[in-house]
């Protein structure tokens, strides 16, 4: 093996090692526990989507219609998104 | 002593001489694998980050949701349906909600105000061990309010430092003081809320005492669930229940790659990178064919050959792959994702700074590297075993 090779699997193996180490010693328990607080105390646990106002921000409970068509099945950008 | 042997194999010094001596060769597939494996790891970290840590919230939310309806719209309930429910065999833990949305008209934005029961002693208990520091007999005391970074940054701006001035749909105005700010890692949630005591949130939408916007319970029993539902039916002929499994569900398809576009746009990138592959090397390159020639003129076999390019590809793939996951690692888990968290929250509100929890699955990465790495392999195996199949002669010229 040339000198290069080894510098180049060296730094991939920091690199790599870097990230298990973090995702290893991460604590992601307080944040997990901070949310689930603020569901105990409002009672909604629907994330912060950052919607227009005539798009649903509560997940489930709010839905859009349009006002010319109310029976049209309707669709907003988040629904492009994901899946329904 | 291993790593004596194979600092001194011919083969590998051969292999690794010859990674180098091409370099400009391998530097262009490999920065067109490690952008494709990072943006796709990146929405993956996002996606299964935020599915993780919602549905771990979602532990906490009651099992079902009732609201009145009128034509086909939720509307407020009345609050003596929380006594017919609680009526029922089989409930427990029924308490209102009162939020919505209030509107910020000169900006178009808008906020989640909620409002909670601070007399409810586990929703005081909570709430102080969440902000620190909260002086719960001075914030009821006075009409206070606790908001999100997303609005307290933007009431800020716009000089409501201390206090806010919000609209009642009576006309009037209400002063709310600004008592202190949720915690950022409550952002994913919380944003964009703002939680004052019920009564309040009553006043500022105009709500009548004996209204709610909705009313929570639970039901310990699963097996009892499609009973309760069907005795509601009978008890009330105006409303709508949501249950918990419905919001699970929603929750689960809601980032979930499959059904999003992000899949199809990854097969597409794929594919086209493959046939540019495949295209590059089936060509008539003379260097390439040449050097095929010649390893057989010296008395490679055509198994040598293949075993030279497969070792060779595989060094682009692993090192694209370990580059491409890393870097998308670092970006959501360490820098929050920039850009790319708007797809997912959306950008037309408040601005959100989202902490990722750091979440690997590792049968999702070997999924990647599969269909990753088997096309690569092909697209360069193929036209090279193609070549090292004509004899030496013919290839080299």
């Amino acid at each position: 093996m040339i000198k290069e090779f080894t510098i180049l699997v060296s730094m991939v193996l920091l690199l790599a090692g870097f990230v298990l180490v973090h995702y290893v010693t991460h604590n992601g328990i307080s944040s997990k526990e901070m949310l689930s607080s603020v569901t105990k105390v409002t009672k909604l646990s629907s994330p912060t989507l950052s919607v227009a106002y005539y798009e649903p921000r509560v997940l489930s409970y709010e839905e859009v219609l349009n006002p010319a068509y109310p029976q049209m099945q309707t669709m907003n950008k988040m629904d492009l998104v994901y899946a329904k | 002593m291993p790593s004596r042997i194979l600092m001194n194999n011919a083969f590998l010094h051969f292999l690794t001489l010859l990674l180098f001596k091409q370099k400009g060769k391998h530097i262009g597939a490999v920065l067109i694998s490690v952008i494709i494996i990072f943006l796709l790891s990146s929405v993956l970290f996002i996606s299964s980050s935020l599915q993780n840590t919602l549905l771990g919230t979602l532990e906490n939310q009651s099992d079902f949701t009732l609201s009145r309806v009128q034509a086909g719209k939720a509307i407020n309930t009345p609050s003596d349906w929380l006594d017919k429910v609680l009526e029922i065999n089989g409930i427990s833990k029924v308490a209102p909600r009162v939020y919505g949305r209030y509107f910020f008209t000169p900006r178009e934005k808008s906020f989640l105000v909620v409002g909670v029961d601070l007399f409810d002693e586990q929703s005081s208990k909570e709430l102080q061990s969440l902000v620190k520091g909260l002086d719960l007999k001075s914030f009821l005391s006075t009409d206070s309010m606790l908001v999100g970074e997303g609005v307290k940054a933007f009431l800020s701006e716009h000089y409501y430092k201390d206090s806010f001035s919000f609209k009642t749909p009576q006309g009037s105005f209400k002063k709310v003081k600004i008592q202190q700010t949720l915690p950022s890692q409550t952002n994913l949630i919380a944003n964009d809320m703002i939680i004052m005591s019920i009564d309040l949130a009553r006043e500022v939408f105009g709500l009548g005492e004996d209204e709610v916007t909705d009313i929570t319970f639970n039901v310990p029993n699963d097996a009892e669930w499609d009973n309760i539902i069907g005795k509601l039916h009978l008890l009330f002929y105006d409303v709508r229940v949501v249950e918990k499994r419905e919001i699970r569900k929603a929750y689960e398809n809601l980032y979930n790659y499959k059904g999003g576009l992000f899949l199809i746009l990854y097969l597409v990138a794929m594919v086209t990178f493959m046939l540019i592959l495949y295209q590059r090397y089936s060509m008539v390159y003379s260097t390439e064919r040449k050097e095929i020639g010649i390893l057989r003129a010296v008395g490679w076999s055509i198994k040598d050959i293949l075993k030279l390019k497969f070792y060779e590809t595989a060094v682009v793939v692993l090192v694209s792959f370990v580059l491409g996951v890393a870097l998308a690692y670092l970006y959501v888990f360490i820098w929050d994702a920039p850009l790319l968290s708007q797809i997912f929250l959306g950008g037309a509100n408040l601005p959100n700074q989202v902490e990722f929890v750091p979440v690997l699955e590792f049968g999702l990465l070997g999924s990647i590297f599969l269909f990753y790495a088997i096309p690569f392999l092909a697209a360069v195996l193929i036209p090279a075993w193609k070549i090292a199949v004509t004899p030496p002669k013919e290839a080299m010229l």
